[in-house]
Parts: structure tokens; C-alpha cells; sequence
């Protein structure tokens, strides 16, 4: 026991005091942070603006409608967010939009709407500006030029109504969607912050077993190729060895779990104190203590599931370039749940989705993912968990032997089937 | 007290190829021993099974009266392909390899501290391993395998690829060692220091022991049959004397191997008549030639 400590010891401290691990720990967490805060401040700024719109429009019929509903559209001071530009179009549209174009290059104008004659043609309608990223304003702009043209279809089919009646017809509805959960009580929950969130986790979740997994093997490639392997062999055995090392740098990798929780549960509180609390519920629902636990539990089942493949990678070869092509197989397991988790994430209860989450090497990412948005029944995600210990043991006995011979073996790389004999010895 | 080591019967084959081919021995405590033979022999397998790092197909290993693995804290090994964490700094290095040998973090930080300011290298302690001499860190190794005080030390080849000053201070280290009461097992295939520290030796080639026992008793083998000659002149014809069955030129002198039951003085009067004779001795055969006699002339793959 001394002398597994002693060897997990000197992986953790190893680790955690190069430069390096400071570095990527602390600015991950913060460069997150900095881009979330540089966007809303990026909103903040943009949506401080007064826009003008100009609008050339063939029928001469549109502008009175437009304006009125853009004037709805308000700044943070009260002002209106909109002006409306009208343009008189003589005989030729294009020849009137370009004759814009200086201004809308200069910044003066924001952007520039035409509408053709032929309210049902396909192209009728466009929006011209120097940055047509910005979503909510066009779809805002979209939203009314539609009630101006529907206003002036229902009058060229002779159905004239008051704005106020039109604009009750035209309210737009919401669908709101509402997670049911095992306890029985309804979450209100958007499909945009499910997916969200759940994909910002599992991304994390395969980051960290790639990367922590990729440690490992590195660790021992580094050990044979140092020639130091045979001298800790001397004092320890070769199950002390590995387990030390699996165990040290799983340490490392849970300190900086500890770190990005730590951080993730600072914004959680800070948002939940703030008036912003409303709109952000998805994601103080993302970072919920019991979804950290689940968190928590997979990324170690996987850890020590995929440690032990990548340790027994690094054992049987003898540079990095020969690991790379062994650990193929090994990085293709990571990367299907990955890839599943965009496919199941839309039928997360679906019977396949059920099976491949039951699967120990597919587990944590897509176990963890059902469990995001949706909460499977709790027979599955214990049996997930059965599974995964069972799967644990049998694979950490295998590496060790694979480990045992494989580290004193130097020269030529043993074959796949020749590896796996030594399983069973 | 039973033996140091005690191999019985030792095999242990890879693939097709037998490395260790039924070897038996036993090293009695406190000896300096030496394992010779050629590269290829089975040394360091024979040693990594002392050792529990790879396990015999069959046979016996007991050491320090333990089954195999079961002293692994008693015993100190420097194997042939020795290394050090290069980033970690000297001190830490020691420290570490005395704390996985079961000693506490103070302990092993003292010794490790006292081992490196007799080694000379007291001003380097907080400084990366990277950042030493080959030399130095040729140092750093052996210390980290006499840590903790073993009982037993288990040397593979300490003397590969040292300059004479390392030799010495080795050498030194062991016989310092040895006297305090450690037992040691070593492996080279230099003969002369073989000849210099061992008492018993176990000669091996293709995995077996072809020759073993106290120094003095293999040589005696051997009869004193071998003269050292020293003279000026041409003496090409020294192959075609009468009685003599090998020459070895080492350039300044010669070693003659007479054939059983030659006369030495036979040989001195011929070489009389030719040359001048500045030497002749009449001496036990050199390791040296007992070692070519019994593997230079079989090959080890013949």
C-alpha cells in the first residue's frame, strides 16, 4: 500500500506541477467564461443601436404596416430600435438598391429590404446587408414585413380589416415543451438548451477520457523508452506500477474536474442571483448537483475502463508513432458513442439508443446522455453501472498481463492475436 | 542460514528459443558472485527471474529464503538497461526509489541526501536529472539501487559503458557494501574484473552453467599450466613449439597454454635460443582463457 502511494504520489505531483496543466486547466474554464461574456457584451453593444432600414418596395403599399410593427421593436433606453427608410422606386428596383449600396457600405444604412410586385413569387422578398448573421434581427424584420404582406394579400382579395383585428389573427403561438420526469413533476425545458447542454458534457466527458486515457500511455511508452521500467520493476510489481499510474493520473484528472465544477458552479450561482435567472434556466438545469453526480460517476467508470486499454497499448509498444497505430482501435471506441449521441439524442428511448447505452464501452457518453434528456428508468442506469464494474474488473485484469509482458518486451511490436493470448495466461 | 539465492532447475523459454536451459546454484551470503558468460548467455533472464520480473517456466527461486518476490524489499537491482525520470529532479529521483523500496519519505530523503554527498554530486541535488553528465547520472542510477540498505544486490552489468573513475567509485561502493555484510550478485563479461571482485562465479552460455564454483578451485581446474612471456623479437614461432597449445597475444606479452603434461622448462630453453627473454612466468590460467576455452570456441548459435 506504502508503495502504491508512493508511485501515485510521484504521478500526481509530476503532473500537477508542470506549467502546462496550470495552463490548460485555468485557461479552458476562463477562455469559456471570456467568450460567453464577450458574446452577451457583443449583443449588448449591437442591440444599443439605432438601425435603418430602407425599404424599396414596388407595390408602395408595404411601408405603413412595416413601420408600424417595427415600431413595437424598443431599445433598453425606450427608444425605437428601427427607422424606416422609404425608398421611391421609379422604374427599376435593382437600379434603386444599388444606388444604396455606399451607404449601406458606410454603416449609415443597416440594410436594405426589396419587395417585387408579384407577392407570391419565389424571391420576391430580400434583405441586403454587410453582416446578415445577426439572427434575431432578421427575424424580427422577417416577422414584420410577413404581417404587411399578409395585410396587403387580404386586401387585394378584398378582405379589409382593422390592424388591431389583423394583428390578433396574426399573433404567432408558442409551442412550449415540458421534460416529464420520473419524480412526476413537469420540467419546462427547450429542445435548444437539452441539446445544449447535453452536447457541451458529453464533449467534455470524451475530451477528458481521450485525454487522460492518451496520459496514460504516454506515461508508460515514456517509462520503456527511458529504460526506467526495469529499474521501478525491481522494487515494485508490475500490477503496483500500473495501478499507480492509472490511479495518479486520475487524480490529476479529477483535481481539474474539480476546478471546471468549481468554476461552472460559481457562473451557476452568479446567474441564479442575477435577473437573468429566467431566461438561463436550461442551463442551471444543465449544471444540476445530480447530473455533476452522474457526471462524476461515468467519467470514472470511463476513465478506468479506457485507462486500461491505453495502458496496455503503451505497454506492448515501443514509440509513440507504433502506439498511434494500436490506439486506432481503442480511440474509434470513444469516438462511436460520440457520434451516436447526435443520432440518439432526438429518440433517446429509442430500443437502439437502450442498447448501445447498456454497452460498457459505449456507457458513459450515451448512458449519460439519455440521462440529460430524459430520465431513463432507473433499472438502466443501474444495470449500465453493473455492467461497467463488471467490465472494469475483466479489463483491468487483462491489461495487467498484457502489461506485465509487454513492458520488459522491446524490438518488435506483438500482433493483435498474440496480445490477447497473454489475457489468458 | 540458507543461501542468498537459490536457483533449482530454472527454465525458461521464448518462443522456440531456450533462454535459460536448467540452471542451478546457489550463492552463499555475503559473497561478491559473478554470473559470466557471453551477450546471449541467459544472464539477465536468470537475474530477472532472482528478481520475480519475468516468472520460469519451471524451476525453483528462492532468495534471502523468501520464494521469489517475496524479499523484493531486501534486494537492490541495477538492470543493464538503466534510466531515470530525466525531468525530476535528482534528490526526488533517489527519494522516490528508496520510498518504493518500503521506506518512509524522511527516511529515504536523508539517505538519499547522504548518497549523493559521497558521491560528489551533494550541489546537484535540487537540479533535473536531464541537466547532469551521463557520467553523473551513471552515479544517480547506482545509488538508486543501493537505496534503502539491501541485503542482497543484484548488479547487471555495473560496469558497461563506465570511465575508470565510475569504475572505481563503483567498485568501492560494493566492496563498502560487501563488507557491511550485502551479498552480491553480479554480471559481466569482463573478465579481468570478474578476476578482481568475485569470489565464486558461475560461468553460463546457451542457458546453462558450464562452469561454477569458487574462483581459486575453477582456476586450480585448470592446473598451472600457462606462462606469461615477454621478449624481443619475431616470435611467430611460438604456434609450432612443441607442447604448446594456444598463444594469446596481448601485444606487450604473450600467454602460452601448454598442453597437459608439456614442461614449462622445455618451453623456456627453446625460447632461449631465439629470443631474449625479458619475462617468464609460470601462472594460473587468466578467467580470461578459461572463458574463451570453454564459449570462444563454440559460438553461442553454432
Amino acid at each position: 500500500m506504502h508503495k502504491l502511494l508512493m508511485v501515485i504520489r510521484r504521478e500526481y505531483l509530476d503532473r500537477i506541477r508542470k506549467k502546462s496543466f496550470w495552463l490548460g486547466t485555468l485557461l479552458f474554464p476562463l477562455l469559456m467564461l471570456g467568450l460567453i461574456f464577450f458574446q452577451l457584451l457583443l449583443v449588448d453593444v449591437e442591440a444599443g443601436k439605432l438601425r435603418k432600414i430602407a425599404l424599396v418596395d414596388a407595390t408602395g403599399r408595404l411601408l405603413d404596416a412595416f413601420q408600424a410593427k417595427l415600431s413595437e421593436e424598443k431599445l433598453k433606453d425606450g427608444k425605437p430600435a428601427f427607422r424606416v427608410e422609404p425608398v421611391q422606386v421609379r422604374e427599376d428596383a435593382e437600379a434603386a438598391r444599388r444606388s444604396l449600396e455606399p451607404r449601406v457600405n458606410s454603416g449609415e444604412l443597416f440594410g436594405v429590404i426589396t419587395v417585387g410586385n408579384d407577392l407570391d413569387a419565389a424571391g420576391n422578398y430580400r434583405f441586403y446587408a454587410r453582416s446578415v448573421g445577426n439572427l434575431a434581427v432578421q427575424r424580427t424584420l422577417q416577422r414584420a414585413l410577413r404581417d404587411a404582406v399578409v395585410g396587403l394579400r387580404l386586401e387585394r382579395s378584398n378582405l379589409i380589416l382593422e390592424r388591431e383585428k389583423l394583428e390578433k389573427l396574426l399573433s404567432p403561438i408558442e409551442l412550449e415543451s415540458f421534460q416529464v420526469a420520473a419524480g412526476g413533476q413537469a420540467k419546462k425545458k427547450g429542445f435548444d438548451e437539452a441539446y445544449f447542454g447535453t452536447f457541451a458534457f458529453v464533449m467534455i466527458l470524451y475530451m477528458a477520457l481521450l485525454l487522460y486515457g492518451v496520459a496514460v500511455m504516454r506515461g508508460i511508452l515514456e517509462e520503456k523508452s527511458n529504460r526506467i521500467m526495469e529499474v521501478l520493476l525491481g522494487s515494485l510489481s508490475p500490477d503496483q506500477l500500473m495501478t499507480g499510474k492509472i490511479l495518479g493520473i486520475g487524480l490529476v484528472g479529477l483535481t481539474q474536474m474539480f476546478i471546471y465544477a468549481a468554476t461552472a458552479g460559481l457562473v451557476r450561482l452568479y446567474i441564479a442571483a442575477s435577473p437573468m435567472a429566467g431566461d438561463w434556466s436550461g442551463v442551471l438545469d444543465a449544471v444540476s448537483p445530480l447530473k455533476m453526480l452522474y457526471f462524476l460517476v461515468f467519467f470514472l467508470l470511463g476513465y478506468f475502463l479506457y485507462t486500461s486499454l491505453f495502458a496496455a497499448v503503451g505497454a506492448v509498444c515501443n514509440s509513440e508513432q507504433e502506439a498511434q497505430n494500436l490506439q486506432t482501435p481503442v480511440v474509434m471506441c470513444l469516438v462511436v458513442p460520440m457520434v451516436a449521441t447526435f443520432f440518439f439524442v432526438a429518440n433517446p428511448d429509442s430500443t437502439a439508443a437502450v442498447v448501445v447505452s447498456l454497452i460498457p464501452l459505449f456507457t458513459p457518453m450515451v448512458m449519460f446522455m439519455r440521462i440529460c434528456v430524459l430520465t431513463p428508468p432507473f433499472w438502466q442506469i443501474a444495470l449500465s453501472i453493473v455492467l461497467m464494474l463488471a467490465a472494469n474488473y475483466l479489463f483491468f485484469k487483462g491489461a495487467g498481463r498484457i502489461f506485465r509482458i509487454g513492458v520488459l518486451m522491446y524490438g518488435k511490436r506483438p500482433t493483435i492475436p498474440e496480445i490477447l493470448r497473454w489475457t489468458r495466461g | 542460514m540458507e543461501p542468498a539465492v537459490s536457483l533449482r532447475d530454472l527454465v525458461k523459454t521464448f518462443g522456440p528459443h531456450r533462454a535459460v536451459d536448467g540452471i542451478s546454484l546457489e550463492v552463499t551470503r555475503g559473497l561478491i558472485f559473478g554470473l559470466i558468460g557471453p551477450n546471449g548467455a541467459g544472464k539477465t533472464t536468470t537475474i530477472r527471474m532472482i528478481l520475480d520480473i519475468i516468472r520460469p517456466d519451471s524451476g525453483e527461486v528462492r532468495v534471502l529464503g523468501l520464494p521469489a518476490g517475496g524479499a523484493r524489499d531486501k534486494v537492490g537491482y541495477l538492470p543493464e538497461e538503466r534510466g531515470l525520470y530525466r525531468k525530476t529532479k535528482v534528490l526526488e529521483m533517489l527519494e522516490f526509489q528508496g520510498a518504493i523500496k518500503g521506506a518512509s519519505l524522511a527516511a529515504a530523503r536523508r539517505e538519499a541526501a547522504g548518497w549523493l554527498d559521497r558521491i560528489g554530486l551533494g550541489e546537484w541535488k535540487d537540479r533535473k536529472v536531464e541537466d547532469l553528465s551521463k557520467g553523473m547520472q551513471q552515479k544517480v542510477q547506482f545509488v538508486g539501487a543501493v537505496m534503502g540498505k539491501p541485503e542482497l544486490l543484484i548488479l547487471d552489468e555495473p560496469f558497461a559503458g563506465l570511465d575508470p573513475v565510475n569504475q572505481n567509485l563503483f567498485k568501492d561502493v560494493m566492496l563498502d557494501l560487501n563488507r557491511a555484510g550485502a551479498t552480491i550478485v553480479f554480471s559481466t563479461h569482463q573478465m579481468e574484473t570478474a578476476e578482481r571482485l568475485c569470489r565464486e562465479i558461475a560461468l553460463i552460455n546457451r542457458g546453462r552453467i558450464v562452469l561454477g564454483g569458487p574462483l581459486a578451485a575453477v582456476k586450480s581446474r585448470f592446473g598451472k599450466n600457462s606462462v606469461l612471456v615477454e621478449y624481443d623479437g619475431d616470435g611467430d614461432f611460438l604456434r609450432s613449439l612443441p607442447g604448446v597449445a594456444r598463444v594469446d597475444d596481448y601485444g606487450g606479452y604473450r600467454e602460452v597454454r601448454l598442453r597437459d603434461g608439456a614442461d614449462p622448462q622445455a618451453l623456456l630453453r627453446a625460447l632461449v635460443e631465439r629470443v631474449a627473454v625479458r619475462r617468464f612466468e609460470i601462472v594460473e590460467p587468466t578467467l580470461h582463457n578459461i572463458f574463451i576455452e570453454q564459449v570462444g570456441e563454440k559460438p553461442a548459435d553454432a
